[in-house]
């Protein structure tokens, strides 16, 4: 019979990669972290604020070092409310997964919001700052959350 | 037919086993010294195309990390999943379409030092038959190959080493190429790790990291860019079926369609006096008769006595891989684009200890796929 199918297993665990990644703009931005600051790069040529920093700018296709440090504050960009976790499944307390824009720079850093009682309140350019972890360490996970101003 | 197209700049990288740097900045210091060697900036170029693959980046969409780093940030780009001979094409025919003037088509991978090239290759056999039994991979498939050919047209171990040494002898002299065996000799070759008879690692291409760019335009642009263009007069390109068994390993139906056409196109009679030198992308030195006579370059089961001759030497009477092919350097996705830059270098008189005398027209072989499934096939021109 033409339209018959069936199922056949069949395993897709390709292998373990090892990815090189650039270093410089990764380790300047969590080592900012470490002392609880939040560092990025400018390029000089069309002002460009990269947080996190990046070893290029994109638009003049240069290299940038520049290293400025931003206020740990800035405006809420875009939420949403994490009914669901990563996989769809459903959480018992929702929370909301945010970007923010730190005052002086041009990209968007995602984490988490707290400070607020009711998400229909939350509104983008709600002001807000970093919370950093107590204990940081030198990674992403240092930047705790952000906390509605 | 159509509108001329020229080749106004192209370049490799220096290919190695263990990159130092990622392959964002890799291609970023290609393209950005590409630009710079032909005086244009990123501004000039219409559109991108990129050629890489997800299981050789590890990453789902895998060229859009790449877009920014190449300048085309907010611009035109697409992608191939494929070898980086057919982004050439694609962008061939964008500027055929009369809507892009110019066009960057790139080809990178870290195959030499960021997962192990064979254990990929094993994942694009076929489920249902091929992969369940585990027992064909793109090396077995070529030792397959290899059989045929040698069993029926009595090319014998020692020939096919003779012509692995020719090689490898070609990359040494090759700056881009990764690999540098010492003094390679036929005992060497024969004496290297066998892998799946009669093929040993010798044989076999050197997966590397690596990447090439070149930059396509229309006859009006390339005009403003370059007082030498290289004119593409022939193109060819054709798949053959998915699976192994409705193939005919020997006669490389496909190969032989992609050249017929692009010899069509260039008006090309016989390939074995118009031609000056091929660059073929054989993943395996076994390959390389059996491509040089799909394409008409030699005469069918001539292996044994082109050896012997030394004919597809750098001085022969038609040089196959000069460069030393993928056997010097094989980083997937850039190495049938590796050929068409090799192949423009060899026009322009740039090849160093392996140049070819009075080159003037060349042609450059891409592929993908399992035993050479899908062919693609360049005819490049040097006008004066």
């Amino acid at each position: 019979m033409a339209n018959e199918t069936r199922i056949m297993e069949s395993p897709w665990d390709l292998t373990t990669y090892s990815w090189k990644v650039e270093a410089d703009a990764l380790n300047l931005f969590v080592k900012g972290l470490k002392d609880k600051k939040i560092l990025g790069r400018k390029c000089t040529k069309c002002g460009t604020v990269y947080v996190p920093g990046t070893s290029y700018c994109r638009k003049c296709l240069i290299d940038i070092d520049q290293v400025v440090e931003v206020r740990p504050e800035g405006t809420l960009d875009a939420f949403t409310v994490n009914v669901s976790d990563i996989r769809g499944n459903p959480v018992e307390h929702p929370f909301i997964t945010c970007t923010v824009k730190f005052d002086g720079s041009e990209s968007l850093v995602m984490g988490t919001l707290e400070g607020w009682q009711d998400w229909h309140d939350v509104r983008e350019g709600m002001r807000i700052k970093v919370v950093f972890k107590d204990v940081t360490t030198g990674a992403l996970a240092d930047l705790a959350y952000f906390q509605l101003i | 037919m159509g509108k001329r197209v020229a080749i106004v700049g192209y370049k490799q990288t220096k290919h190695s086993f263990d990159n130092l740097v990622s392959r964002e900045r890799m291609v970023y210091e290609l393209v950005k010294s590409l630009y710079s060697d032909i005086g244009i900036t990123k501004d000039a170029i219409d559109t991108f195309i990129l050629a890489s693959n997800d299981f050789t980046d590890g990453r789902t969409i895998s060229e859009v990390y790449i877009v920014p780093r190449i300048g085309a940030y907010m611009k035109d780009e697409s992608k191939v999943e494929s070898d980086g001979l057919n982004a050439a094409l694609y962008a061939y025919m964008r500027i055929q379409s009369g809507l892009y003037d110019t066009a960057l088509a790139i080809g990178f991978s870290m195959s030499g030092s960021e997962f192990r090239a064979p254990m990929i290759n094993s994942y694009v056999m076929d489920p249902a038959y091929e992969r369940p039994r585990g027992l064909i991979n793109f090396h077995s498939i070529a030792a397959l190959q290899a059989r045929v050919y040698m069993e029926k047209y009595g090319f014998k171990e020692r020939d096919l080493a003779k012509l692995t040494v020719k090689d490898l002898k070609n990359a040494n002299n090759n700056p881009y190429a990764a690999r540098r065996e010492q003094k390679p000799t036929v005992d060497s070759v024969l004496g290297s790790r066998p892998l799946y008879a009669p093929l040993h690692e010798a044989h076999v291409s050197a997966y590397a990291d690596g990447a090439a760019a070149v930059v396509l335009a229309s006859e009006e642009a390339a005009k403003r860019i370059t007082d030498k263009p290289l004119w593409i007069t022939g193109v060819g390109h054709s798949m053959d079926t998915y699976y192994l068994g409705d193939r005919d390993l020997l006669r490389m139906d496909s190969l032989r369609s992609a050249g017929e056409q692009a010899y069509r196109m260039a008006g090309i009679k016989s390939p074995k006096r118009e031609i000056d030198l091929a660059e073929l992308h054989t993943n395996f030195a076994s390959e390389e008769p059996v491509f040089a006579e799909a394409l008409g370059l030699f005469k069918e089961g001539s292996g044994k006595e082109v050896v012997a001759n030394g004919d597809s030497n750098v001085d022969g009477k038609m040089p196959v891989n000069p460069s030393g092919g993928p056997l010097g350097a094989n980083p997937i996705n850039a190495a049938g684009l590796i050929r068409l830059v090799d192949v423009c270098a060899q026009l322009n008189g740039e090849a160093g200890k392996n140049q070819v005398k009075g080159a003037k027209t060349g042609l450059a072989h891409g592929q993908d796929g399992p035993g050479a499934q899908q062919n693609v096939v360049f005819i490049v021109r040097r006008e004066k």
